[in-house]
C-alpha cells in the first residue's frame, strides 16, 4: 500500500554545504538513506546550466532520480521582482522568466512549483500586481502541466488576508495550475529555544487547526523544522498535531524536510538533523 | 567545489598582459543560497591592505565575461550561479607586492521575498544586512 502522506526533502536544507562539501548527488544519497521519495530543488541553485537545462544536467537529473529511487516533488523558483535597483521587473520580464522556469520544470518531472512572489511588508504580503502576473502565465503553467504555489511562511499567519485572497483566486478563475505550499513555520509557538535561529521573536503564529480548511488546496507542505532532541522530537513547532490533522482529513501529498536552524555550514550536521526528522515523521505517520 | 569562505584563496595573482603586471585579481562566491541575476547584485567597495578601491574601479568577470558595475545593473539576463565564482580585477600598475594581504569585498543581492525594510543596503558603508556584507580574508599571498 503507498502512503498517502509521502516524506522528501527540500534540498535547500544542505545550502551551508551545497558547492563546497556537497554536491547533488551526495544530497540523493543521503536522502535515500531516510528513505525519502521526493526533492525539492531550487532552480537558481541547484541547476548548474541555469537559467538554462543543459543536455548533461537533464541525463544526469534522470540518472539520479532512477538511481535512487527519488521524484521531483518540487521546483523551487521566484519572481524577482526587485530585478533592478531602481525600478521593479515589468510584466513582460516577470512572463519570460515564468515560462523558462515552467519549461525546465516540466523537462524535469516537476509538477509542482513553490513559487516565490516579491512582497511589500512585515507580513510578507505579495505585490499588488500579483494577480494579473499569474494570469498572464496560466495558459503557459497549463500547457507545462505545472501548478504555481506562494509559500505561505512565518510572519505570515494563514488568517492572514492575502491566504484567503489566494484561494478566492483559485475559486473565482477555477484555475488548476495555481495552489499553495504551506510551509510549517506557520505553527512555530517557540522562539526561545537555544539554537534556534530567530528572525523575529514576536512573530505570530497559526493553530494547526487553521490548516483544515485550506487543505483541499494545499499541494505541497514544507516540513521546515528548527531544532531536533535525541529522542526525535522537534522542539519549535507542534508536528504530531499538524500530522495527525493531515492523515485525519486525508491529505495526500509531499512533507519536504527544511532545516532553518543553525550549524548549516558544519559537514555532516544537516544530514544528522534530516534523519532525526525523519523518523520522527514515519513514527507520526505510522511508516 | 568551493572554498568555504566568501573570499577564496584560488583565483588570487596579479594579471599580466604582453608581459607587463597591469593590475590583480580575486575570486568571490555568492555568500546566498541562490543564484541571481547580475542586476540584483548590489557590489561594493573592494580594500587591499586598507586602501579602498570604489565600486566604479572593479571589473566583474561572471561566466567568463566582463562587467563594469553599471553593466550589472542591467544584465537582467545574465545569471551569477552558487557555485561558480565572480573574479573581481582592479587595473592598477604593477599589481599587488609579492607576499602576504589583507583583502575586503563588499557585495549584496536584492532579495525581493523579504520585507523591503530588510532588503536594503549600503553599498559604501560597513554594515552587514540580511543579504550581503564585507567579506573578509587576511593574509591572502601573491607568488
Amino acid at each position: 500500500m503507498t502512503n498517502k502522506i509521502k516524506r522528501g526533502v527540500a534540498i535547500y536544507s544542505y545550502s551551508g554545504e551545497y558547492g563546497r562539501s556537497m554536491n547533488l548527488e551526495d544530497c540523493f544519497k543521503d536522502m535515500y538513506d531516510m528513505g525519502a521519495t521526493g526533492i525539492e530543488i531550487l532552480a537558481n541553485s541547484h541547476i548548474d546550466s541555469y537559467p538554462e537545462l543543459s543536455d548533461d544536467y537533464l541525463a544526469e537529473w534522470n540518472r539520479l532520480c532512477q538511481k535512487y529511487n527519488i521524484e521531483p516533488a518540487e521546483y523551487g523558483h521566484w519572481i524577482d521582482t526587485r530585478l533592478y535597483k531602481d525600478r521593479d521587473m515589468s510584466l513582460e520580464e516577470a512572463r519570460e522568466k515564468l515560462i523558462n522556469d515552467f519549461k525546465i520544470a516540466n523537462k524535469l518531472g516537476f509538477k509542482i512549483l513553490r513559487t516565490k512572489m516579491g512582497v511589500i511588508n512585515g507580513e510578507l504580503a505579495p505585490v499588488e500586481n500579483w494577480r494579473e502576473i499569474i494570469k498572464s502565465v496560466l495558459p503557459e503553467a497549463e500547457k507545462y502541466d505545472v501548478i504555481m504555489c506562494p509559500e505561505i511562511h512565518l510572519t505570515t499567519v494563514l488568517a492572514d488576508q492575502f491566504v484567503q485572497d489566494y484561494v478566492d483566486f483559485i475559486e473565482e478563475t477555477g484555475t488548476k495550475n495555481f495552489g499553495l505550499n504551506i510551509d510549517l513555520s506557520v505553527f512555530q509557538n517557540r522562539f526561545d529555544v537555544p539554537g534556534v535561529v530567530v528572525f523575529n521573536p514576536d512573530s505570530k503564529h497559526s493553530l494547526p487547526e487553521e490548516i483544515i480548511p485550506l487543505l483541499p488546496y494545499v499541494k505541497c507542505i514544507h516540513a521546515k523544522f528548527n531544532k531536533m532532541d535525541d529522542d526525535f522530537n522537534e522542539l519549535t513547532i507542534p508536528y504530531p498535531e499538524v500530522l495527525e490533522i493531515l492523515k485525519e482529513h486525508g491529505w495526500e501529498g509531499y512533507l519536504l524536510s527544511e532545516y532553518e536552524g543553525e550549524k548549516k555550514d558544519v559537514a555532516g550536521f544537516v544530514s544528522q538533523e534530516l534523519r532525526k526528522h525523519h523518523v520522527m515523521m514515519k513514527r507520526i505517520l505510522g511508516h | 567545489m568551493l572554498e568555504s569562505q566568501v573570499i577564496q584563496y584560488r583565483g588570487f595573482h596579479n594579471i599580466v598582459e604582453d608581459g607587463e603586471v597591469v593590475g590583480f585579481q580575486v575570486c568571490v562566491r555568492s555568500d546566498y543560497y541562490r543564484g541571481v541575476w547580475l542586476s540584483q547584485l548590489r557590489p561594493g567597495k573592494l580594500i587591499v591592505d586598507g586602501v579602498t578601491y570604489a565600486k566604479e574601479q572593479v571589473i566583474w568577470e561572471i561566466n567568463g565575461k566582463d562587467y563594469t558595475v553599471d553593466e550589472l545593473a542591467q544584465a537582467s539576463n545574465d545569471f551569477w550561479r552558487i557555485t561558480d565564482v565572480a573574479t573581481l580585477k582592479v587595473m592598477q600598475k604593477g599589481g599587488l607586492a609579492q607576499g602576504f594581504h589583507d583583502v575586503s569585498v563588499r557585495f549584496a543581492a536584492s532579495c525581493s521575498y523579504m520585507p523591503p525594510f530588510l532588503d536594503i543596503f549600503d553599498e559604501n558603508g560597513d554594515e552587514n544586512s540580511f543579504n550581503g556584507g564585507t567579506y573578509t580574508r587576511e593574509k591572502m599571498i601573491i607568488v
